[in-house]
């Protein structure tokens, strides 16, 4: 993998019909959706990788964001996305997955891609005792640093634009947004891929199966990959991730592109 | 659980290498910018049209933004336009004006064409109260619109989606930015090209001129409207600024209209 000379900013390819709607996770950029988004582009799809509110700027900034901004970011992302190709395909890593399968249950997609995505906030002990004080206590705390990197192949790390910590204020919006995505996954209507790694030590793999099961429509699918951490976009595995995407596009798209 | 307001959402109309970038004004939406990105598209030029951060949505987020959160949705746009144009030329009415000319100080842009913009915050108890903000933003979170008077098509003001109010927070942004402009005019050394209506009464017409006079660059013309209104991309006059953005475009990029 080249070093990227890229940073945290949104990218888009112009290409075919199909258009691949990319969003990022968490306290990460679209830097980790780019490869992603260029073996897309490779295949001859439109792509648009999105920049979430607050993201890649400053951390301080997480403090103002609310769910609600990640959602419009992703809401633009899909009207800019549209005026250049009819169909679209959402995709989205970890909490961008969320995003992705809240936009196929309100818009309309061909289908989506869900990876690496929580089904709740992760059981870290310190979150359980915390969750009910997160807002007051983030007056106090800002923010709580990431543990070392869990990469298996140590070519992932290489460019990585994110924040090196979790903003305290915006792990309750984390919560809401996961809600919100629990309540309407039995709206989503179109097929569904959704891809975890049985490394992934960050989002349980059990909770690929508990989307899975909630999911409204009978066109889904979950696909397990074996060696990578939680960002399987970046990881060991990803050949197998954008081969398994690029896959599920051509399907969705009627074999034509 | 729609986030965008309908009709408010950002616009990309596909094109040439040449892209033009859209930028609305305070408590507006793309939609103010929208008639303009379709002229342009009709003239060949790929045209994208931002959402600033926001906006488009509801008053209340508009008190979460700071004015750096307008300049990264700006520099989003930017980059997105990257993907299919070799050259952008940026245009913004009034707040959008002004990020234009602050992000063609960072970044290289063809030219700008800047409409109704303010050199200092138009309302001059903004200005005195400023200092006293923070105390102020207790008790007081939004100030009432007044109509505005001339230039206006009739069915045109009747559909303009805008924020019924000035969400407080916002105008104080308005005021640190338009700071900013004035550090930054002096390096601005693209082409601009400003459009103002001698009649505005929202940004008195004596704004463009001090503009004109403390732009760093020496290729900078006024175009003086009659009847525009404030709000010149959906006013009476607005395919004379068409024609004119249009024709500057052509120039500072060296391609035909």
């Amino acid at each position: 993998m080249k070093s990227s000379p890229h940073g945290g900013e949104p990218f888009f390819f112009p290409g075919g019909r199909v258009g691949c709607l990319l969003i990022h996770g968490f306290t990460a950029s679209p830097q980790e959706m780019r490869l992603l988004g260029e073996h897309l582009a490779g295949q001859g799809h439109a792509v648009l990788g999105i920049r979430l509110f607050a993201h890649a700027t400053h951390l301080e900034d997480m403090v103002r964001a609310r769910w609600r901004d990640w959602l419009a970011s992703a809401e633009d992302g899909f009207h800019l996305l549209r005026d250049v190709s009819q169909r679209i395909v959402a995709m989205g890593l970890s909490q961008g997955g969320a995003l992705a399968l809240i936009l196929a249950a309100r818009f309309p997609v061909l289908g989506v891609v869900a990876m690496a995505t929580p089904f709740d906030l992760p059981p870290d002990p310190r979150l359980r005792l915390l969750r009910p004080i997160l807002r007051p206590l983030s007056l106090a705390l800002k923010s709580i640093a990431k543990g070392p990197p869990t990469w298996v192949d140590p070519q992932a790390a290489v460019g990585r634009v994110a924040y090196t910590a979790y903003p305290v204020r915006a792990v309750p919006e984390v919560e809401g947004l996961l809600a919100a995505m629990r309540q309407i996954l039995p709206e989503v209507r179109v097929p569904a891929l959704l891809m975890h790694s049985r490394g992934d030590t960050l989002v349980p793999p059990g909770d690929m199966e508990r989307i899975h099961d909630r999911l409204g429509t009978a066109e889904k699918t979950m696909q397990w990959v074996e060696h990578s951490s939680h960002g399987i976009t970046l990881d060991a595995d990803r050949e197998t991730v954008f081969a398994a995407a690029a896959d599920f596009v051509r399907r969705v798209a009627g074999g034509r592109s | 659980m729609n986030i965008l307001l309908p009709g408010g959402e950002p616009f990309l109309f596909p094109g040439s290498q040449v892209g033009c970038l859209l930028v609305h004004g305070l408590t507006g939406t793309p939609q103010e910018m929208r008639w303009m990105g379709e002229y342009l598209a009709v003239h060949g030029y790929t045209a994208l049209g931002v959402r600033l951060f926001g906006h488009a949505t509801r008053p209340e987020d508009l008190n979460r933004a700071r004015w750096r959160d307008w300049l990264a949705s700006v520099e989003d746009g930017y980059h997105l336009l990257r993907g299919a144009c070799s050259h952008i030329v940026l245009m913004g009415l009034s707040l959008g004006g002004a990020l234009s000319m602050v992000f063609a100080t960072q970044f290289p842009v063809a030219g700008v064409v800047a409409m109704s913009t303010p050199i200092e915050t138009p309302d001059p108890r903004a200005r005195l109260l400023r200092p006293i903000f923070p105390l102020l933003y207790l008790v007081w979170r939004y100030i009432p619109k007044e109509k505005t008077s001339g230039g206006q098509d009739a069915q045109a003001t009747e559909e303009h989606l805008q924020y019924p109010v000035y969400p407080t927070r916002g105008i104080a942004e308005l005021h640190d930015l338009l700071a900013e402009l004035r550090r930054a005019l002096i390096k601005l050394h693209v082409p601009v090209l400003l459009i103002h209506d001698r009649g505005d009464d929202s940004v008195p017409a004596s704004h463009a001129q001090v503009l004109y006079d403390r732009l760093g660059t020496s290729d900078k013309e006024i175009l003086w409207l009659e009847n525009g209104g404030h709000n010149i991309p959906r006013g009476i006059e607005r395919e004379k600024a068409f024609e004119a953005a249009a024709a500057f475009v052509s120039r500072v990029t060296g391609s035909p209209a």
